[in-house]
């Protein structure tokens, strides 16, 4: 087969290396198959586990920041400009590193599989908060699955290095951080003939909008790819085959988030964690900060990006419901034109959406949205992080001084083929005082309206009843009679 | 305090340069298995053609049943089991036809090119439908005790069902053979029995067992897994090398691993019991219904233990318990963490929480009206020597707060409409030993090089529970060395014949005793020539025996004179006299009459008991673990941290089984849940708010190894307590609810809503 390889300059633990990576690959076979660097492990394959998490380090928005992410979820290519950080490099047997020391003092490492995946993710955890909390730590660790210990030990040896308050990243890594700044190569394309089989024939990381369409031109048949999240899963579960990857991470004007007259303005490749560290979404839409805590692990949320999300067009997209009573608009972008339209109008059925060929997702805008508004997430799902929610919802509800209900939103993912606003929910609602409202009747005409599938996370009926009880939490909490 | 010696791997394993098979460099040459996974759960095979597979570039070999030069057979137990079926086909993912390439992306490329045809058969899937139609490997297992009692109890029937638990082991199935000279081939494979993968794969490939040699330097986590499921990857590994004569990797993707391999047995369970007024059961007539899956593989066994523990800590006076393991068309179900134990225990302690309820007696109270005195006889007749289930009730109360925690979770539920608490409470009395009794022996190696440093194989595997850290232990409180300077070594059936799984939670009693027999042999040597040592040196003639060995230096309590270790090593040698020795040890006393369902299966048992504490949102079914408080016998332990974790371990992975793994299979036998996208075991957040464990010492006489006592499965019985702390919580609102397990948030709104 012939395939195109990309060939990128990046750095691995302190030292600068040029290599070609072939199409589609993950940062996971990289190290096994090229580098033969085993001690990152590898045990679900699709970011579920963490016991294949690594640290990479960046340049963005004038820092250096040290991210963990799922080594087999991250194309290979991607590490274009960054310093990719291993097991390999953080202590050795007789000179331990410090997260290793207490792991080792609290007797936290079993059969060892999970161990480094442990480690790294703490690495970039410390690395950017020397002192966290319990929580932090909870939410840095909450992507890495251990069937030994019982967390324990691990907790416990975490806990210890959080009060202490220790900085992680070695000097070598610390000498390296200007040449990320400064760092300006390009990807180089080359062919190559191959017997064993890629994800894709060819993998493209444009540098600039208009090198993405001209890609795209010169590949009718290239699929964008985004925080691979799931694009990645396809290739390692699926085992699907690509003509050609269209890598949209490496086009700085893409990642940006920023606040306008019109809104909050969230980039196609911002991620969750971009989004959940900005501060203006901490100070004007707390509640996308609390819902991006409930969403994914770690590892994901510093890859998987919302506008993916979207595009994606999950009917249980984690982040659908929330933006649709925020009433989100997207930008779509294509070689030569712009045309915004409203989220709501986005979704057309199961997984079908209104992007046009050769169009992308430039932005979402999210308008501004009152201070006082009651605005609520739900997730259910079996387990309390890291899951795929069986259903999911949000409410937005405004009230005047009088306490009437001047505003209501409703939207539910996981409830039909697409995620969608309940539109018994507005006219229902407004008008009213949240105390005139009968809670379980409201709650039952509104599950009513969808038609939930049975599937692997729940029963149909199940769904219905969370549709309609998380209903009745979100009123409950409204009129403060919240027991 | 003193500190305990660290994992004694712990170091390699948290810089990532300890070794696993297949995180490892290729060998030169190497080729790459891919299987042909059976897409149906019971079909008769029309015919199998790989020649499109053999045209892509890169496929090296495609090998099938006609390959197999021995026979076509991995069963064990009983022999029911082809590596490759050639008529029929027994379970959906059933590997058909491996593919060796030169790159695993070729392999699994070609796997999808072979065309199959079959003739789809009607498969059975459950329990009933097997029962029904007799699909049993064996006839009924029964212990019984009949002591009539009058019609006057009061009574309780009911019908309970335990699923299925992935082991999720981090580390997938793995194996990778490599021929060496004449017919000898050298498997380097994932598995808890290296006498089993050599009996098997000798016995496929029709040579001696001699010619293979199984080599396992860790697993990354097994809990029963690896130890039958083990065997058919190895199998097919060295089957691979036998044909192509070059090396074979076999490594099975996650959602390939959890799509073909067993899982813990589903039970159902059908039982009436009758009780006095005051409490006391009377009577328990339980049969005990298991899903084994398509082959027979360890499900008999497992059957047996379940029946072992049927009664947990409870003396019943009139008692029939019966077993049936039931053939279907799903993966052979295999051991797990455990072993039938838990399927058991979950009936009994599930009714005792009903009886609590029923006759208004605290669970504590209830539970301890009717457990074991000393002196009394479980079911099938083995005296309880030692019953510290009242000490340990004491000490659970008191770590608890017991009375304080009961009020405030009353006073929370008067308070709240929408959330509710729950206690739940579970003992537990294990048996430790292999219920075949033949299993219940094993050896070591140890040796001492000129150096004075140390070499130690035993039949164990290391697989998380720091078996070789506990062996290192008990090496080196026999010859007075420090941890450093003992290597446990990989285990090696050419080191190391015939040596039973790990499993039965009995590693290190049979192990740590054979490698103690070992290096008391070679202490006796050195007595010997320190005996000598001493009247060359120093002209003291003291007697042999005396000789105390502590601090790397061997020294006389007469004598302010000292010898270092390593000093005397070399004298030894010097005066030939052997510094490597065998040790062989077996349980003493073991023995069981199948047909009469009598005898002393186990050498002891473990006691504890676990309380937890929950909260549930009804609206969501979501509970929270606010706390749970575990005491747990175990004798004089070896290593306290080492108990700890696998407490706490078993804990988690049990809680995960009862409250949210769970393994839907659709109407054709098909796993849906295949990845831990799909798949939850629990994660950091799982874990209780306030974990509270104190280990018990309990200078039991029946303790094994050093005055210690087994913990690998006994406190996985321990994750009960949330299960039931939910059911409590749930039957504060609705008094009759039946908690269906495990107990997700759905299953949770469902009892709810009765």
């Amino acid at each position: 087969m012939d395939y195109t390889f990309t060939k990128i300059d990046f750095w691995l633990n302190g030292t600068r290396i040029q290599d070609e990576i072939p199409p589609g690959q993950s940062t996971f076979d990289y190290l096994h198959r090229k580098l033969q660097l085993h001690g990152t492990k590898c045990s679900c394959n699709e970011g579920d586990c963490g016991a294949c998490t690594v640290a990479i380090g960046s340049a963005r928005e004038g820092a250096i920041v040290y991210e963990a992410v799922n080594s087999c979820l991250f194309p290979a290519a991607r590490l274009h400009r960054k310093h990719l950080i291993t097991i390999e490099s953080l202590g050795t047997p007789d000179a331990l590193h410090p997260i290793q020391e207490a792991m080792l003092n609290h007797h936290a490492t079993q059969c060892g599989y999970c161990s480094p995946g442990f480690v790294m993710s703490a690495f970039a955890l410390l690395a950017m908060k020397p002192k966290p909390s319990r929580d932090e730590f909870l939410a840095a660790l909450e992507g890495n699955l251990c069937r030994c210990t019982g967390y324990d030990s691990i907790l416990k040896a975490m806990l210890e290095l959080g009060a202490k308050g220790i900085d992680p990243v070695p000097a070598w890594a610390r000498k390296i951080e200007p040449e990320l700044f400064s760092i300006k190569t390009e990807p180089q394309y080359l062919q190559q003939k191959s017997d064993a089989i890629y994800p894709a024939c060819k993998y493209l990381l444009p540098q600039s909008l208009e090198q993405l369409f001209a890609f795209w031109s010169d590949h009718p048949a290239a699929v964008p790819i985004c925080g691979g999240t799931d694009i990645m899963v396809q290739v390692n579960i699926s085992r699907r085959k690509f003509p050609a990857l269209l890598d949209l991470t490496q086009i700085p004007e893409l990642r940006s988030i920023k606040l306008q007259r019109d809104g909050l303005h969230i980039g196609a490749t911002a991620t969750y964690s971009d989004v959940y560290n900005s501060g203006i979404v901490k100070t004007d839409y707390p509640c996308f900060a609390s819902l991006i805590r409930l969403i994914a692990s770690e590892q994901i949320r510093n890859s998987g990006s919302i506008v993916g999300n979207i595009a994606n067009a999950s009917p249980i997209g984690d982040s659908l419901p929330l933006l649709l009573v925020l009433e989100a608009s997207l930008v779509l972008q294509s070689t030569d034109s712009q045309r915004t339209i409203p989220l709501k109008d986005f979704f057309l059925s199961y997984r079908k959406t209104a992007l046009q060929p050769f169009e992308i997702i430039r932005e979402i805008i999210i308008p501004p949205l009152p201070i006082d508004a009651f605005v609520r997430i739900s997730k259910a799902a079996k387990r309390k992080s890291v899951d795929i929610s069986t259903i999911a919802s949000a409410i937005r509800i405004e009230l005047d001084s009088a306490g009437q209900i001047t505003k209501s939103l409703l939207a539910y993912g996981g409830a039909a083929a697409v995620p969608m606003l309940s539109f018994s929910a507005p006219s229902d609602m407004t008008g009213k005082r949240p105390s005139d409202i009968d809670f379980p009747k409201l709650a039952s005409q509104i599950a009513a309206e969808f038609t939930p599938i049975s599937d692997v996370r729940g029963s149909a009926d199940y769904r219905k009843q969370l549709i309609a009880n998380q209903v009745i939490g979100y009123l409950t909490e409204l009129s403060g009679r919240n027991k | 305090m003193k500190k305990e010696p660290f994992h004694i791997s712990g170091k390699l394993h948290l810089t990532g340069s300890s070794r696993f098979i297949g995180d490892e460099a290729p060998l030169a040459g190497m080729l790459y298995a891919s299987f042909l996974y059976s897409p149906v759960a019971h079909a008769r095979i029309i015919s199998i053609d790989s020649s499109p597979a053999l045209q892509i570039p890169g496929v090296k070999h495609v090998i099938t049943a006609k390959d197999i030069p021995g026979e076509n057979m991995i069963g064990h137990v009983i022999k029911d089991e082809p590596l490759f079926p050639e008529h029929e086909i027994m379970f959906l993912g059933q590997p058909l036809v491996m593919i060796l390439a030169t790159d695993p992306s070729i392999a699994e490329e070609a796997s999808s090119r072979i065309q199959l045809q079959y003739e789809e058969l009607k498969p059975i899937l459950e329990i009933e439908e097997a029962d029904l139609k007799e699909e049993w490997y064996i006839p009924e297992r029964r212990i019984v005790r009949r002591n009539p009692q009058p019609d006057s109890l009061l009574k309780l029937n009911g019908r309970t069902r335990s699923e299925a638990q992935e082991h999720f082991y981090m580390e997938t199935q793995r194996s990778r053979a490599i021929p060496l000279e004449g017919k000898q081939i050298i498997v380097h494979t994932a598995t808890q029995s290296t006498m089993e993968c050599q009996e098997v794969i000798a016995h496929v490939l029709g040579i001696p067992a001699h010619n293979i040699i199984i080599e396992v330097p860790r697993l990354g986590g097994a809990f029963g897994g690896k130890e039958r499921n083990a065997t058919i990857w190895a199998t097919m590994a060295a089957l691979g090398a036998y044909v192509s004569k070059r090396p074979v990797e076999v490594l099975l993707p996650r959602d390939h691993d959890m799509k073909v391999t067993g899982k813990r047995h589903p039970f159902l369970s059908n039982w009436n019991l009758a009780y006095s007024p005051d409490g006391r059961v009377k009577s328990y007539d339980i049969e005990l219904l298991s899903n084994g899956g398509a082959y027979a593989d360890l499900s008999i066994a497992i059957l047996e233990r379940a029946l072992f523990h049927a009664e947990n800590i409870y003396n019943i006076p009139d008692i029939r318990i019966r077993g049936r393991a039931c053939r279907t068309n799903l993966p052979p179900n295999t051991a797990f963490r455990g072993f039938g134990a838990p399927q058991g225990i979950f009936v009994i302690e599930n009714i005792m929480e009903s009886l609590a309820e029923k006759t208004g007696l605290d669970p504590f109270v209830i539970r301890l009206l009717n457990a074991y005195q000393p002196a009394d006889k479980t079911p099938y007749g083995q005296e309880i020597r030692q019953a510290p289930m009242p000490q340990i009730f004491t000490r659970l109360r008191q770590l608890s707060s017991y009375e304080s925690l009961k009020q405030e979770v009353q006073d929370f539920n008067a308070s709240h409409t929408h959330r509710k608490q729950g206690l739940g409470l579970v003992p537990v009395k294990f048996g430790i030993s292999f219920t075949t009794a033949l299993l219940n022996q094993g050896s070591a190696l140890v040796w001492v090089y000129i150096d004075g440093s140390v070499s130690v194989t035993t039949g164990g595997i290391e697989m998380g529970q720091e078996l070789s850290t506990k062996v290192a232990i008990v090496v080196s409180r026999v010859l007075g060395l420090p941890l450093e300077q003992i290597h446990v070594e990989s285990s090696n059936s050419q080191r190391i014949g015939n040596a039973s799984p790990t499993a039965a939670s009995t590693g290190s009693d049979i192990n740590g005793n054979a490698a103690r027999i070992a290096a008391e042999k070679i202490r006796r040597n050195l007595r010997e020539a320190a005996s000598h040592y001493f009247r060359e040196q120093f002209g003291l003639d003291l007697p042999e025996e005396e000789f105390q060995f502590q601090s790397a230096e061997i020294g006389h309590p007469v004598t302010e004179q000292r010898v270092s270790f390593s000093e005397l090593v070399r004298y030894a040698y010097n005066q030939r006299i052997a510094l490597g020795a065998y040790g062989y040890y077996k349980t003493p006393d073991l023995h069981f009459d199948r047909e009469l369902g009598q005898g002393k299966p186990f050498h002891y048992y473990v006691w504890g008991a676990a309380l937890s504490r929950i909260e549930l949102d009804l609206l969501s079914g979501d509970h929270h673990l606010l706390g749970t408080w575990i005491v747990h016998e175990n004798g004089s332990s070896l290593h306290p941290e080492i108990d700890r974790g696998q407490v706490i371990g078993a804990f988690i992975q049990s809680m995960g089984w009862c409250t949210m793994e769970e393994l839907p299979v659709d109407d054709k036998g098909r796993y849906l849940a295949v990845n831990p996208s799909t798949y939850k075991i629990p994660g950091i957040r799982d874990i209780p708010e306030v974990l509270e464990l104190e280990l018990l010492t309990s200078g039991s006489g029946e303790a094994s190894v050093m005055g210690s006592k087994a913990t690998g499965e006994p406190p996985f019985i321990y994750g009960f307590s949330v299960f039931f702390a939910i059911q409590n919580a749930i039957r504060s609102v609705n008094p009759e609810a039946d908690l269906s397990f495990p107990a997700t948030p759905e299953a949770a709104l469902k009892a709810l809503k009765l």
